[in-house]
């Protein structure tokens, strides 16, 4: 199995430059993205009830061994990494184009599994474009996965429909955030981790043509939004609170008594 | 001049997207949907060129509808293919555009040409940033964010139906071997006034009928976070407003039981007034909210009920 992960920004303790509007990326913790860990944690059962090897794959600039290692440390086995300044400027079908060769460089595999979006830029596009690009049939939005002898049973849930879905390996799977909880490592997993193989892979020895590592879309720019909002706490009792918020809503108009 | 083609399966997506063509002046636009969406009428005051009938669209899987995207897109040379930020639509975008060498954004709130470029904004880092993108080749696909814009009106064109023949494009590997429907229920959300929100703040299911009796009493939508639907199955998945969910603007919006995590809050920023309910003062919704209300839902709701039908409140 080859499970992709994003190392990305931890949002939840990004801070933005308050003059430019810009994200402080470079002040940013790294971690793994949430469906990608979602993904890696539904390759673990597998291999925990079926049997079989969890490759992570990852491509970045600047990547952190140390990040990496925590897909090792849920129970991953091996590391195949690209590290190189080009994914600063990668898009979906540049990263695409390293990660399917990047695949068959670390030997291919029955079940590709990644996340339904990644979270920081959150295309939703990495499973869909390597089907296209590797020619195996991918099933997204996963929110169950069977082995059934070597039939794979997959529940998807769309907007307005759940589908079930059955294909025979190979196969590529995008987790939504529901098919499962990652796991936190134990202080032993960790250990063990740091004694796993991780192979740096340079992108040259992936042979991509140019124009696979051209960029079809270029970023201008990044900036925060802010809503300017009233912040008008509203205490006492329930009722008394409630008093309040109807008396105001009135007032602003939105509603009638 | 640019030809685009729209993809929609319902009128209402079909005319928020006619909206996105004429931001950036398009001349030449073209429509496929289901055949089921045919009304002469409307269409015919959409400006459009012609308009592909596909018979079961809405239930052709993306890997089958791929060829007929691609085979369109070359026949006709469209320089930008649009749909609605719709999983389906998504998958079907990315495979299209890998398959042509083409650049997909998905999610775009917004669309323009700038000296002859195209260049689109969507959301970044779980929502709270907007990147600011240049598309450099086309076509281009984009998936848009719906928001409830409305086309202006046109004079009634000459339009050309073309009916396409459902294609034996299956793909055998993959084998559906159920499909549950769910069912639809109350409005669109994207055009209610009031919204009622519900969250993980709830605690069993039929608690969420605190929540109904309010929206009821308002006149209001009913909607929820993502884990609502998704991980608890409360609530159509249809139902949940975010980055990955509905992106709605009503006048009021009534959060209960919802942290307020940037992944939700992108999905109701444009609401005129929030209002929070939630127990816990850390919250980050209540650094977003106009009016926060620090207490138990279970004790807040049943009052307010109680204030809106002794005041006989409505919505204005
Ligand atoms: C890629 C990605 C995309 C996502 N997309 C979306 C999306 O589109 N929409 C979305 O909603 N989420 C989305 N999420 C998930 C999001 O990050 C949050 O996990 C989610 O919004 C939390 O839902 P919640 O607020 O209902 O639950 P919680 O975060 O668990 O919050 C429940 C709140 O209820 C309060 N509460 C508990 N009991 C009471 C009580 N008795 N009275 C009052 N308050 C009470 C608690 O204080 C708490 O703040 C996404 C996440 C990722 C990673
Ligand atoms: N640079 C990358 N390295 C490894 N995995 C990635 C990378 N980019 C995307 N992915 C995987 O693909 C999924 C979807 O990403 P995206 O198409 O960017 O939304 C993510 O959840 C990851 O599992």
């Amino acid at each position: 199995m080859h499970v992709f992960v994003k190392q990305v920004p931890d949002i939840s303790t990004l801070e933005y430059d308050p003059s430019t509007l810009a994200p402080r990326l470079e002040k940013a913790t790294p971690r793994l993205g949430e469906s990608d860990l979602v993904a890696l944690e539904a390759a673990l059962r597998i291999k925990e009830s079926w049997g079989g090897e969890v490759v992570v794959l990852s491509a970045g600039d600047g990547l952190n061994e140390l990040v990496l290692r925590e897909a090792l440390a849920m129970g991953a086995d091996r590391c195949f990494y690209v590290s190189d300044p080009i994914l600063s400027r990668a898009d979906a079908w540049v990263t695409a184009n390293i990660l399917s060769r990047l695949s068959k460089k670390a030997g291919g595999a029955d079940l590709l599994l990644c996340g339904e979006a990644s979270s920081d830029s959150g295309n939703y596009q990495l499973g869909p474009r390597l089907s296209e690009a590797m020619g195996i049939p991918c099933i997204t939005h996963a929110v169950s996965v069977e082995l059934d002898g070597k039939v794979v049973r997959v529940r998807r849930s769309l907007e307005d429909r759940t589908e079930i879905l059955e294909s025979e390996a190979p196969l590529i799977i995008t987790a939504s955030l529901e098919l499962a909880s990652p796991r936190l490592p134990s202080l032993l997993m960790i250990k063990a981790a740091s004694k796993k193989p991780m192979t740096r892979v340079d992108i040259s020895e992936l042979g991509l043509e140019k124009d696979l590592l051209e960029p079809l879309v270029e970023r201008l720019s990044v900036r925060v939004l802010k809503t300017a909002r009233r912040n008008i706490v509203l205490d006492g009792g329930p009722l008394e609170c409630a008093e309040r918020l109807v008396e105001s809503l009135v007032r602003e108009g939105v509603l009638r008594a | 001049m640019m030809t685009v083609l729209i993809l929609a399966g319902e009128l209402d997506e079909l005319l928020e997207l006619r909206t996105v063509a004429d931001q950036i002046g398009a001349q030449d636009v073209e429509a496929l949907v289901p055949d089921a969406l045919v009304d002469g009428d409307t269409l015919s005051s959409l400006g459009l060129k012609r308009v592909y009938l596909l018979e079961g669209f809405e239930e052709t899987p993306p890997e089958e509808l791929v060829k007929i995207v691609i085979d369109l897109v070359k026949k006709r040379g469209h320089g930008l293919v649009v749909g609605p930020s719709k999983k389906i639509y998504r998958e079907l975008f990315a495979r299209t555009a890998q398959n042509l060498s083409s650049p997909c954004l998905t999610d775009c709130t917004s669309l323009e040409s700038v000296e002859g470029s195209l260049v689109a904004e969507r959301p970044f880092l779980g929502g709270g940033y907007v990147e600011r993108l240049a598309i450099k080749r086309l076509p281009a696909l984009l998936t848009i964010q719906l928001m409830g814009r409305r086309p202006q009106t046109r004079e009634k064109g000459s339009l050309e139906m073309v009916r396409l023949g459902r294609l034996s494009t299956e793909d055998l590997r993959l084998r559906r071997v159920a499909v549950e429907k769910v069912e639809r229920r109350g409005a669109d959300l994207a055009k209610a006034r009031v919204v009622v929100s519900v969250g993980r703040g709830f605690k069993r299911r039929e608690d969420l009928k605190m929540a109904e009796d309010l929206a009821q009493l308002l006149g209001a939508e009913l909607a929820c976070s993502r884990p609502i639907a998704s991980d608890l199955g409360w609530m159509p998945e249809e139902k949940h407003v975010g980055l990955s969910g509905k992106w709605i603007s009503p006048q009021l919006y009534i959060a209960i039981g919802i942290s307020g995590q940037v992944q939700h809050m992108v999905g109701v920023r444009n609401s005129r007034i929030i209002v929070a309910v939630n127990n816990d003062t850390s919250a980050p919704i209540h650094r977003e909210a106009d009016y926060s209300v620090p207490l138990d839902l279970y004790q807040f709701i049943p009052a307010l009920i109680k204030v809106l039908r002794e005041r006989g409140a409505r919505v204005a």
